[in-house]
C-alpha cells in the first residue's frame, strides 16, 4: 500500500481542498542527526595513546623520595596522580632511561663472564677498545652535542696526549699513575690552543680546520724521530697491568679498568651536560644565538669551557689509552679514526650519552671482532652512517620520536580527506570567528538542508503547481517553513509589473535604499504561477548548494 | 738546496691544490654542501684514468680525458647520494658533510678492495722533456701541470661567466632562493655542479700522479689542502682561493727552505688560524656575502 498524505480540511467542505495525495515514506530528520554524529575512525585498542603502566601508590611512602648528592634529583622521574575513576592513587615512571642505563651497565659488568672460551681473548680485547672508544666518544659528544662546537680533533686531542705521555714515560721512566694526569695537562694546553680559532669560526669553518689539524699532527708525528717514525708508533710505556698475571686475567682486569674509565666518562657527561652548563647550552641551541645573548646568557663562554673541560677529559683518556696499550700507534691520528668516531656518534644520534655509547658498540663489533671480512665491513659501517644520515634525524635513538611525527602527519593527513566541507565551518576558519555560535547554526543547518534535499520529490512539486497557498502535506510545510525562514539577503520576491496581468521575480537586496534586482526576464501572467517560479528557484537552490 | 726548483714546485702544487679548492669553494657556495668526498672522486678518477693507459691507450690525450670524465662521474654519483634526497631537509648542511664523510669511506674501502693496496702509476703523459731558464731546469710534466690546469681554470671559469648554465650557477652561488624562485633547479644544478668540480678533481689527480702514485687512500692529502686553501681564501671565492693557493704554495716552499720539510703543515696551519682570526670568512670572504650555513 503507498502512503498518502490525508487532507485534515477536506471534511470541512473547504473550496478546492483535496482529500489524499500520494507522499513519500515518512523519514525522521533525527536519521541525518544521527549519521552525521557518528564517528567513522577506524578505532584500535593499541598505538593511539602512549601507554604507561599505572604503579600503585604508596600512602605513606608518598612524600619519602630517593634523591642522590650533591644534587636534589630524584633517581626515576615518578609523577603521581590521583585517578578519579578507580579512586586510587597511582604512581607512573615517566622516563625509564635510568632503568635501561642500570641494566645496561649490569649487562657490560657482566659480560666477561658470559664470553664463550674460544674467543674469550678477542672479545675482551674488543670490550675494552669498545670502553675506551665510548669514553673518547662521550667527551667528543659534549664538544658536538652540548657544546656545538663541529670539532673533529677530539682524536688529535687523544694521541697528542698518549703520544706525549708515552714519550714521557719511555724517556723519564714515570710510572702508570702519572700518565693520565700528565695526559690531562697536555690536553689542557692542546684544547687551549685548538679553541682559540673557535671563538671566531661558524661550525663548518671550524669543521674543516681541526679536520686540517689531525692531519698536521699525523704528518708531524709520521715524521719526527723521537716520536718513533721507524716502528709505526711509540711504545714502551708503564702500563698499569701488574705484571704476575696471566694473559686471561690480565685481559679481565684492564676491562675492568677501561669500565672503570667509561663510568668516569659517563658521569662527567652527565655533570657537564645535566647541570648549569648544558642548561646554558641548551637555551643557545643553532641560530637561536641572538636571543639567548639578549636574554643575558653568555654562551660563548659556555662553549669553550665545555670545550676546554672535554679537552682536559680527552687528554686524561689519551694518558690512560698509552699505558692500556703500552704506547700509541699513528692510526690514532688517522682520517679513518676521524670517520668511524664520526659514524660512531652519528649512528647513535648526536646529542645523547645512550647514542654515544651504543653507536660505538656497533662500530666497535663490526671492526674489531668481524675482522676477518676485511674491507667489506668497513664498507658496511659506511653504508649504515650513510642510510641514518640520509633517513633518520637523530641516528637510533631518534627513531621513536621520528616515529611519532611522521604517524601524526599521517594522522593529520587522513583526518583532513575525511572532514566534509559543506557549510562546515573548517578548524582554522571555526578559531578565528568571534561568533562562535555560528559554527554550531552553520552544522545545524547543514544537517537540515540534508534532510531536506530528501524531501523533494514530483509530487511534492505537483502539489505546489496546485495550490502554492494554504494547506499543504507535511514535507512540503516543511519545505516551505524553511525557504520562508531564509535572511533578507537574495531572498526571492515577486514584484507586479501590472496588477493581476504580469509579475516578475526579484531578489531582494537586504539593504534598506537598495533596489531589489532582477533575476529572471520572465513574465508570470498570474500571481499563484509566480509563487510556484519562486519555489521552483528555491528548491533548484536547494538541492544546488 | 735550489730555490728556483722548490719555487717552481710550489707553483706547481699550488696550480694543482687551487683547482681542488676552487672545486670545493663552488660546491659549497652554490649547493651549501661541503663535499669531503673528494678525496674519493680524485682516487676515483686516478683509477680510471689508470684504467684506460691499461686497456685503451697509454695516449696523454686518452688518459687525461678518462680521468676528467671519471671525476666527473664520480661527482654524478655523489649528488646523487648526498645531495638529491636531503637538500631540502632540515640539518641539511650538517647532515651533507657526514653523507659526503660517509660516501669517503664507502667508496676508499671499496677502491681498495677491488684494486688492492699496491699503489699504481700512470705513464709520463707530457713526455719526459726539460727547459733551460737561466739556473733553472722545467721538466716537461711542470709545464705542463701548470699550463693545463690553469688552461682548465681558465675554461671553466670562461664557462661560468658566458654559458646559460653558468649563469645558473653563479645565481645560485648568490642567492639559492632566489635562483630557485626565478625557476632554476636545485636538483639540474647540483649535477651540472658536482659534475664539473668532480671533472677538475680528475684533473687535478691525473696531473698529481705525474709526481706521485695512485692509491685508494692517495686523495686524503689532497683534498685536506684543497680545503685548507679554500677555507684560507674564503669559501665561495675562486679570486680568493687563487690568492691562498699563491700564498700557501710560496709558504710551503719557505718554509721547506728555511726551516725543513716536517714543519711546512706547522706553518701553513698557523698561517691559516692566524688568517681566519683576522677573517672569519678568508681572505676575500665578506662576512655579509658569505652563504649562511
Amino acid at each position: 500500500m503507498t502512503p498518502e498524505w490525508k487532507n485534515p480540511l477536506a471534511n470541512w467542505g473547504v473550496e478546492g481542498a483535496i482529500e489524499t495525495l500520494p507522499a513519500k515514506v515518512w523519514t525522521s530528520p533525527q536519521g541525518i542527526w544521527d549519521k552525521v554524529r557518528e564517528s567513522r575512525i577506524p578505532l584500535h585498542k593499541v598505538g593511539r595513546l602512549r601507554y604507561y603502566y599505572k604503579w600503585p601508590g604508596h600512602g605513606s611512602r608518598q612524600w619519602s623520595r630517593l634523591r642522590y648528592w650533591p644534587t636534589r634529583r630524584r633517581v626515576l622521574d615518578i609523577r603521581g596522580q590521583f585517578n578519579d575513576k578507580s579512586k586510587r592513587r597511582e604512581k607512573t615512571i615517566a622516563d625509564k632511561r635510568p632503568i635501561w642505563w642500570v641494566l645496561g651497565l649490569i649487562a657490560i659488568l657482566l659480560a666477561p663472564m658470559l664470553f664463550p672460551i674460544s674467543v674469550q681473548s678477542t672479545l675482551l680485547t674488543a670490550g675494552a677498545t669498545f670502553l675506551i672508544y665510548s669514553s673518547i666518544n662521550l667527551c667528543w659528544m659534549l664538544i658536538i652535542g652540548t657544546a656545538g662546537i663541529y670539532s673533529l680533533a677530539s682524536y688529535a686531542v687523544v694521541g697528542a696526549s698518549a703520544f706525549g705521555t708515552a714519550y714521557l714515560s719511555i724517556q723519564y721512566g714515570l710510572p702508570w699513575y702519572v700518565l693520565p694526569f700528565l695526559g690531562g695537562v697536555i690536553g689542557l694546553v692542546f684544547g687551549m690552543v685548538i679553541a682559540l680559532p673557535a671563538t671566531r669560526l661558524d661550525g663548518f669553518y671550524y669543521a674543516l680546520l681541526t679536520i686540517g689539524i689531525n692531519e698536521l699532527c699525523r704528518v708531524y708525528a709520521l715524521q719526527s724521530k723521537q716520536f718513533g717514525s721507524a716502528t709505526g708508533g711509540l711504545y714502551g710505556a708503564d702500563s698499569y697491568l701488574p705484571a704476575g698475571l696471566s694473559p686471561t686475567s690480565q685481559s679481565t682486569f684492564a676491562y675492568y679498568c677501561c669500565f672503570a674509565l667509561m663510568l668516569g666518562a659517563l658521569f662527567l657527561y652527565r655533570f657537564v651536560d645535566g647541570r648549569r652548563l648544558g642548561r646554558i647550552l641548551r637555551m643557545a641551541p643553532e641560530k637561536r644565538e641572538a636571543f639567548a645573548e639578549a636574554t643575558g646568557v653568555n654562551y660563548r663562554r659556555a662553549r669553550i669551557q665545555v670545550f676546554i673541560i672535554s679537552s682536559i677529559a680527552l687528554g686524561f683518556i689519551g694518558g690512560f689509552y698509552a699505558s692500556h696499550y703500552r704506547g700509541v700507534s699513528f692510526s690514532i691520528f688517522g682520517f679513518d679514526t676521524v670517520l668511524l668516531g664520526l659514524a660512531m656518534l652519528v649512528i647513535g644520534g648526536i646529542g645523547t650519552a645512550e647514542g654515544a655509547v651504543v653507536g660505538t658498540l656497533i662500530v666497535i663489533f663490526l671492526d674489531k671482532v668481524l675482522i676477518s671480512a676485511g674491507p667489506i665491513r668497513l664498507i658496511i659501517i659506511g653504508a649504515i652512517m650513510l642510510g641514518v644520515v640520509l633517513f633518520l634525524r637523530g641516528g637510533l635513538f631518534g627513531i621513536k620520536a621520528q616515529f611519532q611525527v611522521w604517524r601524526a602527519k599521517k594522522k593529520s593527513e587522513r583526518r583532513s580527506t575525511r572532514a566534509e566541507k559543506g557549510g562546515e565551518m573548517l578548524p582554522e576558519e571555526a578559531t578565528e570567528t568571534h561568533d562562535k555560535d555560528l559554527i554550531y547554526w552553520r552544522r545545524y543547518d547543514k544537517m537540515q538542508r540534508d534532510f531536506l534535499k530528501t524531501l523533494v520529490c514530483d509530487e511534492i512539486i505537483a502539489e505546489h503547481k496546485r495550490s502554492p497557498l494554504g494547506q499543504h502535506s507535511e514535507p512540503l510545510e516543511r519545505l516551505l517553513l524553511y525557504f520562508r525562514r531564509a535572511p533578507l539577503v537574495d531572498k526571492y520576491a515577486i514584484i507586479t509589473v501590472e496588477p493581476f496581468k504580469a509579475y516578475r521575480i526579484v531578489a531582494l537586496s537586504g539593504h534598506r535604499g537598495v533596489a531589489p534586482r532582477l533575476v529572471e526576464d520572465k513574465i508570470y501572467t498570474s500571481q499563484e504561477d509566480a509563487y510556484h517560479g519562486v519555489f521552483l528557484r528555491r528548491v533548484q537552490d536547494l538541492l544546488e548548494a | 738546496m735550489d730555490f728556483g726548483f722548490i719555487v717552481t714546485n710550489a707553483i706547481v702544487l699550488a696550480c694543482i691544490y687551487g683547482g681542488l679548492a676552487i672545486g670545493i669553494s663552488i660546491t659549497w657556495s652554490s649547493l651549501g654542501l661541503i663535499n669531503l668526498s673528494y678525496g674519493f672522486v680524485f682516487a676515483l678518477s686516478g683509477y680510471g684514468a689508470w684504467l684506460a693507459a691499461q686497456y685503451v691507450s697509454t695516449n696523454g690525450a686518452v688518459v687525461l680525458l678518462a680521468g676528467i670524465l671519471t671525476g666527473a662521474l664520480g661527482g654524478v654519483l655523489v649528488c646523487a647520494l648526498a645531495f638529491i634526497p636531503i637538500h631540502d631537509k632540515p640539518n641539511f648542511t650538517v647532515r651533507g658533510l657526514i653523507a659526503t664523510l660517509a660516501i669517503n669511506l664507502i667508496g676508499t674501502q671499496g677502491l681498495m678492495w677491488w684494486f688492492g693496496p699496491r699503489s699504481k702509476n700512470l705513464p709520463e703523459i707530457f713526455g719526459t722533456g726539460k727547459l733551460h731558464l737561466g739556473n733553472i731546469v722545467l721538466t716537461a710534466d711542470k709545464v705542463g701541470n701548470v699550463v693545463l690546469s690553469v688552461a682548465m681554470l681558465l675554461l671553466v671559469l670562461k664557462w661560468m661567466r658566458s654559458s646559460r648554465r653558468g649563469l645558473e650557477i653563479r645565481a645560485m652561488m648568490m642567492n639559492p632562493h632566489a635562483a630557485a624562485i626565478v625557476g632554476i633547479g636545485v636538483r639540474r644544478t647540483g649535477f651540472y655542479v658536482l659534475a664539473i668540480t668532480g671533472g677538475l678533481a680528475g684533473l687535478a689527480s691525473v696531473l698529481l700522479s705525474q709526481t706521485y702514485y695512485i692509491s685508494p687512500f692517495g686523495g686524503l692529502t689532497p683534498m685536506i689542502k684543497g680545503v685548507a686553501i679554500a677555507l684560507c681564501g674564503g669559501l665561495g671565492s675562486v679570486l680568493g682561493a687563487v690568492i691562498a693557493a699563491i700564498v700557501l704554495g710560496f709558504n710551503e716552499a719557505l718554509t721547506s727552505v728555511l726551516l725543513g720539510g716536517q714543519y711546512v703543515l706547522i706553518t701553513q696551519f698557523i698561517l691559516i688560524i692566524i688568517v681566519l682570526l683576522i677573517r672569519p670568512r678568508g681572505i676575500a670572504g665578506i662576512l655579509d656575502k658569505a652563504r649562511e650555513a
